[in-house]
């Protein structure tokens, strides 16, 4: 599959704050979820990306374009083909929802007019509400609605499910599966809230500190982690270098191990299970290996 | 493109622009009423010039207020110069009401018809030299850094209202009165033209380089 996204020794330094040596490639037909704690580093990296602010050093390429000098931002054809959905919206909250529109829509020749309206009708919004007066919930919908009406063939979303409640979410995630159904499209959304990748992710990208720590596949990540439940009384220097994240109570541990094989055959009583992502996140962030 | 930035400008300040527009509307025939051999040229320069401020200074308040916004633009295929250059023409448009509201007044108010050609020339050239200052500054520092700027803008007003009101010698200083009106004129436009395509560059240049996040 053709890398939709290449990025290669990203760097940026802030005061407190550095992104060091960010390098991932996303191949199309895939939604990735970008991970980590909040202050990791996800929201920089996805500015970075669109170029909203200069690099120190890295390249961007997308859709296997030729990438622009370091720090420059993606040019105007590459951003045409681009879905962008900005933390919070990034609206002007005084514009009703025609008025953004009538601005959003003038920066894209393939403006669909029709597709707008379909999902202005399916998220119940109207045109001339004022932005200001959405829900968080409505303020998102109306931010898909707007990437997603130009036929954009990668969407780049910064927290789109953070605050959202669960129904809102589940409606989002199923508009972002509907995108991927047309082949040859990617999406790349930061998220904190990682059950909602257990639901759609095909790639994760674990971020912390400003650092990358993995690139993986959801699947063989989740086919080679199991949690662990146990006696606290079975934890010993032969089992403990095989835990990562070890939570103890007076009842039981419980914590994540790569090596399930190895476990079972120390410990035969103890419960093993598929991990989620968010097991997999903490095990990373309490300094697993 | 550049016709929605700039419309999103006026929308944006679309209250700010009623209000302003109404002072030019109201400002000239109240000095009529005040000040009368003063009225058309101080009437026009100064409903002109704090409209122009005025409205740009509340489109950047307002730009403040939900700064992601000018992200979100700069990451959809709008680009950074367009951005700048909107701020420019809207600045400019709102002149150019000024002057035809202004223009209208004198047909309905003859009394205030002291105003000739060279005149809103002249003004433009003023106006030219603020924007072209105070832009580039405020893409520069900021909003609020340059907030300084009109509060003390704001806080002469009233100072230089006044003294112009006190004001008894000719509009145009004594070296400007020499020169034919044609060229004095001409030579405006130029001037204008010159100091703002400067000044909308190293807007771009400095916006270009901008941190967005």
């Amino acid at each position: 599959m053709e890398p939709i996204l290449e990025v290669c020794g990203l760097s940026k330094t802030y005061p407190g704050f550095s992104l060091k040596d960010i390098s991932f490639s996303l191949p199309e037909g895939c939604i990735t979820g970008l991970i980590g704690r909040n202050g990791a580093g996800k929201t920089t990296v996805l500015r970075a990306i669109l170029g909203l602010m200069p690099a120190d050093s890295g390249t961007v390429h997308f859709f296997n374009t030729e990438s622009p000098e370091t720090g420059a931002r993606p040019g105007r054809a590459v951003r045409e083909r681009l879905g962008i959905v900005l933390d919070g919206g990034g609206f002007y909250g005084d514009f009703s929802l025609e008025e953004m529109k009538n601005l959003t829509a003038a920066a894209y020749p393939s403006w669909d007019e029709d597709e707008y309206r379909r999902y202005l009708d399916r998220f119940s919004l109207r045109s001339r509400q004022k932005i200001r007066t959405l829900s968080k919930g409505m303020q998102m919908q109306y931010a898909l609605a707007l990437a997603l009406s130009h036929h954009a063939e990668f969407l780049i979303l910064d927290e789109p499910t953070s605050g959202l409640d669960p129904l809102i979410r589940a409606g989002i995630l199923e508009l972002l599966k509907e995108f991927m159904e047309n082949g040859g499209r990617g999406v790349l959304f930061s998220t904190h809230i990682t059950s909602d990748l257990d639901k759609i992710a095909d790639l994760l990208i674990l971020m912390d500190g400003g650092r990358l720590v993995f690139q993986e596949e959801k699947d063989l990540l989740l086919d080679r982690f199991r949690v662990v439940k146990g006696d606290p009384r079975d934890l010993n220097p032969a089992v403990e270098p095989l835990l990562g994240g070890i939570t103890q109570t007076a009842f039981g541990f419980t914590a994540v191990t790569k090596q399930p094989d190895r476990l079972r055959a120390l410990l035969p009583d103890c419960l093993l299970e598929r991990p989620s992502i968010e097991d997999i996140m903490l095990h990373y962030l309490k300094g697993g290996k | 493109m550049l016709f929605q930035l700039i419309k999103k400008e006026v929308l944006l300040a679309k209250s700010y622009v009623l209000l302003m527009l109404a002072v030019c509307v109201a400002f000239p025939p109240f000095l009529l009423w005040r000040s009368p051999e003063q009225a058309g040229i101080l009437g026009f320069v100064l409903s002109a010039v704090i409209s122009v401020l005025m409205c740009l200074q509340y489109v950047s308040l307002k730009e403040t207020q939900y700064p992601k916004a000018a992200a979100l633009l700069c990451a959809l295929p709008f680009s950074r110069r367009d951005l700048v250059l909107s701020k420019y023409l809207f600045s400019i448009l709102i002149y150019l009401a000024s002057c035809l509201i202004f223009g209208v007044e004198t047909l309905l108010f003859p009394q205030l018809a002291t105003v000739g050609l060279e005149t809103p020339v002249l003004l433009f050239f003023v106006i030219s030299l603020l924007l072209g200052v105070y832009l580039p500054v405020q893409y520069k520092l900021g909003y609020e850094k340059t907030r300084l700027f009109f509060a003390v803008f704001i806080m002469a007003s009233p100072f230089i209202f006044s003294w112009s009101l006190a004001w008894k010698g000719p509009f145009l200083p004594e070296p400007l009165r020499h020169i034919h009106p044609l060229l004095l004129t001409a030579g405006s436009v130029a001037a204008s033209a010159f100091v703002l395509a400067l000044s909308s560059a190293l807007s771009v240049r400095i916006y270009q380089q901008a941190d967005l996040s």
